[in-house]
C-alpha cells in the first residue's frame, strides 16, 4: 500500500465476513472488497490480483515446481474436513435472501467486469460445463475444468480477431477442452489454444469469485443472477 | 482522608475497572460471528477495538494509583481485575480460535502430500506459483506471502 508492505491478522467480521488488521497502521480491512473501513487507512483499497480456486490434481498438473502451502505443525487436527462445504451449507446466516428465492449459502460464481456484477449458480456452471455470456458489454465464459470441480473465467473475444465466436465443449478433444467456431481451433483450460491458426494464443483470464450468495449479494446489492 | 474523597476514589476505581472491560467487551460483543452487524456498531466496535489496548493500560496504571491511595484489600481486588481486564484488552481473541500462519513454508506441488481432490486457491505471478489448500485457509483464514517477488495476503 503507497510503497508500503504490509502484514495482515485475523481482526473480527462482520456479517460473517471476516476482518482483517494490518499491524503496521493498524487500519481493519474488509476480506471480500479489500477495503480498508476503520483506522488511519480508512478508504484506501489493496489491489486484487488474479486467483484461481481448482483441485489440487489440476493446480499439480499445471504447476509440476508450484508451491503448496504446508500445514502448521500441531495444528493439522484443527484443519476442515473434505465435507466442509457440506457443513458450512448448514451453517446459519445472518443475511436473508428470501427475496431473492436464492438459499442464502448457495454456492455461486460471481463476475464483476466494467461495473457490472452477476452471480452464476455453481452447480448450474457444473451441469452446463461451459457458460458464455455478455457483461458489462463483453463477451464472457465460464468453463469447467475436466476435473468436474475446477471453474475459470475467460473473455470470450478471439486473440486479434474482431469476431466473437461460440464455444463448444468437446470432452473428447486431444488436449483442449472447448473448440471455437471462427477458428475451429481447440482451447485447453487455461484459456489457450492448442491447435488451430491462434496455437499459443491465451484467451484474457477473467476474475470470478466462488462465494456463498449471501455474502456476494451483500457486497454487490446491485448484482444480477444468471438464470438461463 | 476525608469520607467525600474516599467515595470519590472508590467511584473512580470502579469506573476503571467498567471501562477496562467495556474496551475488551463492547468490541466481542458486536463483532462475533453468527450475528448481524450494522454500519454503527461496527463502526463503534473497531474504534474502541482501536484505541481499547491503550486506554485499558491507562485504566490499569491509574487503578494502581487509586489502590495505593485507599491501601485495602477491596481495592486491590478491583485494581487486579482492572490489571486483568487491561491485559485481556492486548489479546487477539480471533487469534486464538484461528491460530495464525506466521512463517508459511511451502512443498513442491509434485512432493505435497494432498489428495488430487482438495481445493486450493492457486496464483500465479511471474514464474512463481503458490497454492493454498483451503482446507488449511478455511482455519488459518489469511496468509501473508510472496509470489513472483510481489507481497501478497491470501485470504478465505
Amino acid at each position: 500500500m503507497d510503497g508500503r508492505v504490509l502484514t495482515f491478522r485475523l481482526a473480527g467480521i462482520n456479517n460473517q465476513n471476516f476482518l482483517m488488521r494490518d499491524e503496521e497502521t493498524g487500519s481493519f480491512w474488509q476480506q471480500i472488497s479489500g477495503l480498508a473501513i476503520s483506522g488511519p487507512l480508512s478508504g484506501k483499497q489493496l489491489t486484487s490480483i488474479h486467483w484461481d480456486e481448482l483441485s489440487f490434481k489440476t493446480y499439480r498438473d499445471e504447476n509440476q515446481e508450484g508451491g503448496v502451502l504446508l500445514p502448521v505443525a500441531g495444528y493439522e487436527k484443527q484443519y476442515a474436513g473434505k465435507d466442509w462445504e457440506l457443513k458450512m451449507k448448514k451453517a446459519p446466516s445472518v443475511v436473508d435472501t428470501k427475496k431473492t428465492g436464492i438459499a442464502a449459502r448457495e454456492l455461486m460464481i460471481g463476475v464483476e467486469l466494467n461495473g457490472a456484477s452477476r452471480a452464476y449458480g455453481y452447480q448450474k456452471i457444473q451441469a452446463a460445463k461451459l457458460i458464455q455470456d455478455r457483461l458489462g458489454g463483453e463477451a464472457i465464459m465460464l468453463v469447467l475444468g475436466l476435473d468436474g470441480v475446477s471453474i475459470r473465467g475467460f473473455l470470450a473475444g478471439l486473440p486479434d480477431e474482431k469476431t466473437v465466436p461460440d464455444f463448444y465443449r468437446k470432452e473428447e478433444l486431444g488436449g483442449g477442452l472447448t473448440i471455437d467456431s471462427v477458428t475451429g481451433g481447440e482451447w485447453n483450460f487455461q484459456g489457450c489454444a492448442v491447435s488451430g491458426r491462434l496455437a499459443g494464443k491465451c484467451l484474457a483470464p477473467l476474475r470470478i469469485v466462488k462465494d456463498y450468495w449471501f455474502d456476494w449479494q451483500l457486497y454487490h446489492p446491485q448484482s444480477s443472477v444468471f438464470r438461463r | 482522608m476525608g469520607k467525600k474523597n474516599k467515595l470519590g476514589l472508590w467511584i473512580f476505581a470502579s469506573a476503571l475497572c467498567i471501562t477496562a472491560l467495556a474496551c475488551f467487551a463492547v468490541p466481542m460483543y458486536f463483532i462475533r460471528p453468527f450475528r448481524a452487524q450494522t454500519a454503527q456498531e461496527l463502526s463503534l466496535a473497531l474504534y474502541v477495538r482501536q484505541v481499547g489496548p491503550i486506554l485499558a493500560i491507562l485504566c490499569g496504571i491509574a487503578s494502581i494509583f487509586v489502590a495505593w491511595r485507599l491501601r485495602c484489600r477491596p481495592a486491590t481486588v478491583l485494581c487486579i481485575l482492572t490489571l486483568v481486564f487491561a491485559a485481556i484488552n492486548q489479546v487477539n481473541v480471533f487469534e486464538i480460535m484461528f491460530h495464525p500462519d506466521l512463517k508459511p513454508g511451502f512443498a513442491r506441488a509434485g512432493e505435497a502430500k494432498l489428495d488430487g481432490d482438495d481445493m486450493v486457491l492457486a496464483v500465479k505471478l511471474g514464474n512463481e506459483a503458490h497454492a493454498y489448500p483451503i482446507r488449511m485457509l478455511a482455519y488459518h483464514h489469511i496468509v501473508n506471502d510472496q509470489v513472483g517477488g510481489v507481497a501478497i495476503v491470501g485470504t478465505y
